[in-house]
């Protein structure tokens, strides 16, 4: 059985490559993705090795609290005294290692877009890990070193002057000396070292570590060491060997890597499910085919095991083979998609690419399985082929049609999907689990519809099929009639191109509706034209900027922003602070209880809260509420106003004074600020005006109009929704494959009749043109039904979300256009199966059995 | 019987032939393998006649059918229909001949089985684009019996049925020639009688040339003229006389 089984396999070796393809781009995927973030954690463990070495104890503050921009608390500088006198230290130093802006002469930034860039303090040399590869470590207030990498990406050398950002204005520093961490690769990021009184006053942590690095005499081990030490400080400070903190930081990147490695395999899993559809259809079709051959077998003997066997056996070779092929195409996914993040400024450091055994066997187990699953029930109904089959005319295609079971199979998924979805909608819970159980919800609703499908082909064709019977005539009527001679056939093509396009619309309708509630929160709560931010996402924004551009002729307040992460019954909890006799300028406050009073009164003991904290905390005005900041301190703060929804994202949770969010909270540095211009004031001049001031002490500060925030916030918007189209693209890809594949395998079993219709004078062009309005057809029923249910499931997702002011838009032109693009893209999956149809040798396909 | 061929296998005047072959050859493969289906035929065939051609298993007459439709094309000859020499026409211009001057009757029906029997009769017109001449459209369709059966899927329809929509469909263009590749083969007695009561009749109705390929001798005796292959070279040439002469004559040929 095994010769002829691969002998079989080998007849059928074009439709099971199309099939594989199936699986390779899902697996390709799949392994890329594991390839890209273990090549990427293995360069930052090298990264965190090297830089933690000669350091065997290092001191840091503990977060009680994550913050957004992964930020830490700092040390106070006086326990660096405390750990000097520890018997067995060697050597103790306080550091800073700060994120800044790194500028050359020109004032161009000398990493890539999305890079970050640090400034550190130099160490004594004993604990010093970036090694000095040319000049000399910056000794004065003026000088300064650079990373080796970014000085040659932005051609700069010893002696050039290049200019440093903290939180404060930029300073001129020269160039002394180039580093490199023992070969280790940063990818984008930059690192400049100057002195530590430097970098605290660059970082605005005057008195202040953050970290001290010890050494151990040699007496000492580092466990032991690290025990005494943290005998002498308190509580919040966190003492670990210099292995510890390595691993500890390492585990943190793995941790925000993991984000992108759940993203990336759940875009993996989404092309493998439309994979299976394919694969499922093409093994429907070819047991089918192979009715007859299996009557045969059956009265030669074979059992039904045999042939189940027979039909697995296929499956198993074609996922098999398609998910080794897939690994060799993660790798070049994995080399691509570095370069692409590369290109975007965005690299990532990485020597080889790593592959890990995890890797080969996830990849290859999942391939197999999904291969094997989906060719169940065709392998199931071969074995019900009754061996009379073998002498029967005509041959029966696929198993009976149990519209019943059909109907109460959907039901019941439909039922158990939306169930899932609405737990999580009504319960307003987040998170992993939540996300898990709302994507199972909507996988059952999916496949719910892909069960039930073959009963809305009919319809649904003949609806679609109308235009092309109209412009085509007779092929167009053929290929609608061919369209829903199968049905079942027809559905489960335009079933895998539904589940793409579901995704698309819904992603395209959801990220329209954030956009458009993004500048409606700006156009209803921005009371100031004008915003000053920090370009890039790594920066403090320094504060005196808010200073410079209250003194701008033209501007009547300007009013700076804190934000920041702190903890209510054990909830993060964004917490603001305002600048209370401005605060109502330039933000318009939508009062639940209180009024814009409430700001100018505000006290350090007090806070304003907003609805949703007010809701499920069960306070109001006169209560009390306790908040735990990053330190881990708590204090309670009386209630003195509620704010609504709305206003919610320019302001936080909890609203604090400037005096608490820095004392309390430890947030000293702005976010941004709001410029309300004086009445009459041109706002175009007055903006320019800003920016002259600005310029040159704070160059990484972005002064923008309204509509250039939007501009901004859409563009960060539509980055994100590009990013997806083109991971869903693959899903797309791989239900166009199933087109193709399903049009081959129809045209394959309808020679007899193509030669027929060419006998009786039909042109090459007219059978092309039969075919090509098949896969619109299925094309159209298939993104038809995507954009109904991704609008659908945007809707529903939105309403929960309308409390927080979002707001759905329909973009109905992009739909159209995707509507339209699809029929194209069932076009271009025609080409090669249509030229295949009209090729057909006449006398060869009317004789051919 | 060689004199006898010589006169008839040149029938009727040049303005009254309809189809003619001329020297064809058709071999398969190379060298040793080398298989002649047709070595050396000439036969024409004259407007409203009705022609069988027999012959055993393997004696050429499916293929000379083939090639004189122009669905096959020969190694050496030339094939004329209707003045129009078909040898050197590409797959256009044979598209716009089987179009315009051929109808077809397959052995296995060939039906399109997601139109109905009328819309397959139509199918040839729908093709090319014309209007059907809705009363010769009638009188083909009642004329097959089908009237009653316009609507009916081919799956609805019994094999003498299915053949009959076949006929009709072969009709509906009013081609110069209609070709019948074994159209009893799969038929049983009743049906197969129908069938070619059908073909006689359209070459007595309507003055349609017919030329059926078969290896029944009841469907040989329905013609006017009998032609007989054996491997590949054509051996007889004249009106049949009756089935029972057909047998005989298959006898001789074996």
């Amino acid at each position: 059985m095994l010769s002829l089984n691969l002998k079989n396999l080998w007849a059928r070796k074009w439709r099971s490559a199309m099939t594989a393809i199936a699986v390779i781009l899902g697996i390709a995927l799949v392994a890329g993705t594991y390839v890209l973030t273990d090549t990427t954690t293995q360069a930052f463990d090298e990264i965190f090795v090297k830089s933690l070495e000669g350091t065997d104890v290092a001191i840091t503050a503990k977060s009680e609290v994550d913050q957004e921009d992964g930020s830490t608390p700092s040390l106070p500088a006086k326990y660096l005294e405390r750990v000097r006198r520890v018997s067995g230290v060697e050597l103790a130093a306080g550091t800073v290692f700060t994120p800044g802006a790194i500028l050359d002469s020109e004032g161009d930034s000398t990493g890539g877009g999305f890079s970050p860039q640090f400034i550190s303090s130099t160490l004594p040399e004993e604990l010093e890990s970036l090694d000095y590869v040319e000049g000399t470590v910056p000794s004065g207030a003026h000088q300064a070193s650079l990373d080796k990498a970014a000085a040659e990406r932005s051609d700069l050398g010893l002696g050039d002057s290049i200019s440093l950002v903290g939180t404060g204005e930029a300073q001129p520093f020269r160039l002394v000396g180039l580093t490199e961490l023992g070969g280790a690769s940063f990818g984008g990021t930059s690192i400049a070292q100057v002195t530590l009184p430097v970098a605290q006053q660059l970082a605005g942590k005057q008195g202040e570590f953050d970290q001290i690095s010890v050494s151990a005499s040699p007496a000492v081990s580092p466990e032991e060491l690290r025990d005494r030490i943290s005998e002498v400080l308190p509580k919040s400070v966190r003492v670990e060997t210099g292995t510890e903190n390595a691993e500890r930081n390492a585990d943190d990147i793995r941790e925000g890597l993991s984000f992108l490695t759940i993203a990336l395999l759940a875009f993996a899993g989404i092309a493998l499910f439309v994979g299976s559809f394919v694969i499922f259809n093409v093994f429907s079709i070819t047991v089918a085919q192979r009715t007859r051959e299996f009557g045969m077998l059956r009265t030669l003997g074979a059992s039904r095991r045999q042939i189940l066997r027979t039909v697995l056996f296929e499956s198993f070779v074609v996922g098999l083979l398609g998910s080794v092929a897939g690994i060799f195409v993660g790798l070049g996914l994995a080399q691509g998609l570095s370069t692409i993040l590369k290109a975007v400024g965005a690299e990532l450091p990485a020597n080889s690419l790593v592959v890990l055994p995890r890797t080969i066997i996830v990849s290859l187990l999942i391939g197999v399985c999904i291969t094997l699953i989906s060719s169940l029930i065709p392998a199931l109904r071969s074995t019900r082929v009754p061996p009379i089959a073998a002498l029967s005319e005509t041959i029966a295609v696929g198993g009976r049609n149990r519209v019943l079971l059909r109907s109460i199979l959907s039901a019941l998924l439909t039922v158990v999907g939306l169930a899932l979805i609405a737990e999580v909608l009504i319960n307003g819970s987040s998170g992993g689990s939540a996300a898990l159980r709302m994507g199972a919800g909507a996988i059952c609703v999916l496949v719910a519809i892909s069960i039930f499908s073959p009963q809305l082909v009919r319809p649904a064709a003949s609806a679609v099929g109308a235009p092309l019977e109209r412009a085509g005539g007779l092929t167009g009527q053929l290929a609608r009639e061919n369209s829903q001679r199968n049905p079942s056939r027809t559905a489960v093509t335009a079933a895998a191109l539904m589940i793409g396009l579901a995704l698309v619309s819904f992603v395209t309708v959801f990220a329209s509706g954030l956009s458009s509630s993004v500048d409606k929160v700006i156009e209803q709560n921005f009371k100031g034209e004008i915003v000053l931010q920090s370009s890039g996402g790594f920066l403090d924004f320094p504060s005196n900027a808010v200073t410079v551009a209250s003194g701008v002729d033209g501007v009547q307040a300007a009013s700076g922003q804190r934000f920041g992460m702190a903890a209510v019954d054990g909830e993060n909890t964004s917490v603001s602070s305002i600048q209370p006799a401005t605060a109502a300028e330039v933000v318009t406050f939508d009062w639940n209880q209180g009024s814009d009073q409430n700001l100018t009164l505000l006290e350090d003991d007090q806070a304003i809260i907003s609805e949703g904290l007010a809701d499920s905390q069960g306070v109001g005005p006169g209560d009390r509420i306790a908040v735990q900041s990053q330190r881990g301190a708590e204090r309670e703060f009386e209630v003195t106003a509620v704010v609504a929804p709305g206003t919610l994202d320019l302001t936080g949770e909890l609203i604090v004074t400037q005096e608490t969010i820095e004392s309390f909270f430890g947030f000293d540095a702005d976010s941004s600020a709001l410029v309300k211009t004086a009445p009459g004031a041109d706002v175009d001049q007055v903006q320019d005006r800003i920016k002259d001031k600005l310029e040159k002490p704070f160059p990484t500060v972005d002064v923008l109009n309204q509509q250039e925030l939007k501009d901004t916030q859409q563009d960060q918007i539509n980055t994100l929704l590009y990013m997806i189209y083109v991971l869903l693209a693959l899903a797309v890809v791989v239900s166009l494959v199933g087109i193709v594949v399903t049009l081959i395998l129809s045209i394959h079993e309808r020679t007899r009749e193509l030669g027929m219709l060419r006998a009786v004078g039909m042109s090459r062009r007219q059978i092309r043109r039969m075919v090509r309005y098949e896969a619109v057809i299925t094309a159209v029923l298939g993104a038809g039904a995507g954009l109904i249910i991704g609008v659908l499931f945007a809707f529903l997702l939105g309403i929960p979300l309308e409390e927080d002011g979002f707001a759905l838009s329909y973009p109905i032109p992009t739909l159209i256009v995707i509507l339209i693009l699809t029929a194209l893209a069932g076009v271009v999956a025609a080409i090669y199966p249509a030229r295949k149809a009209s090729r057909l040798d006449v006398l060869e396909a009317i004789s051919y059995e | 019987m060689e004199s006898t061929l010589e006169e008839t296998t040149e029938s009727g005047t040049p303005e009254n032939q309809i189809v003619r072959a001329i020297g064809i050859e058709r071999f398969y493969g190379e060298g040793e393998a080398e298989v002649r289906a047709l070595d050396g035929v000439d036969v024409t065939f004259e407007k409203g006649i009705y022609t069988s051609i027999m012959g055993p298993s393997g004696s050429g007459k499916s293929t000379l059918m083939h090639i004189l439709a122009g669905l096959d094309r020969p190694t050496a000859g030339t094939v004329e229909i209707d003045g129009v020499d078909i040898t050197g026409l590409d797959d256009g211009d044979l598209t716009e001949l089987r179009r315009d001057k051929l109808g077809f009757v397959f052995q296995f029906f060939n039906l399109l089985p997601v139109l109905t029997a009328e819309e397959n009769i139509l199918l040839p017109l729908s093709i090319a684009g014309k209007t059907p001449d809705r009363e010769w459209v009638d009188l083909v369709i009642d004329r097959v019996g089908l009237d009653d059966r316009r609507t009916h899927r081919p799956s609805e329809l019994s094999g003498g049925q299915q053949q009959r929509v076949a006929v009709a469909r072969a009709l509906v263009t009013k081609p110069a020639v209609l070709f019948a590749d074994e159209p009893t083969g799969n038929l049983d007695s009743k049906s197969s009688e129908d069938v070619l009561q059908l073909l006689r009749a359209a070459r007595d109705e309507f003055g349609q040339t017919v030329i059926v390929v078969t290896h029944e001798p009841d469907a040989a005796a329905h013609g006017d003229r009998l032609i007989a292959l054996r491997d590949g070279h054509l051996v007889h040439d004249a009106p049949p006389v009756s089935a029972d002469a057909v047998i005989e004559l298959l006898k001789t040929l074996a």
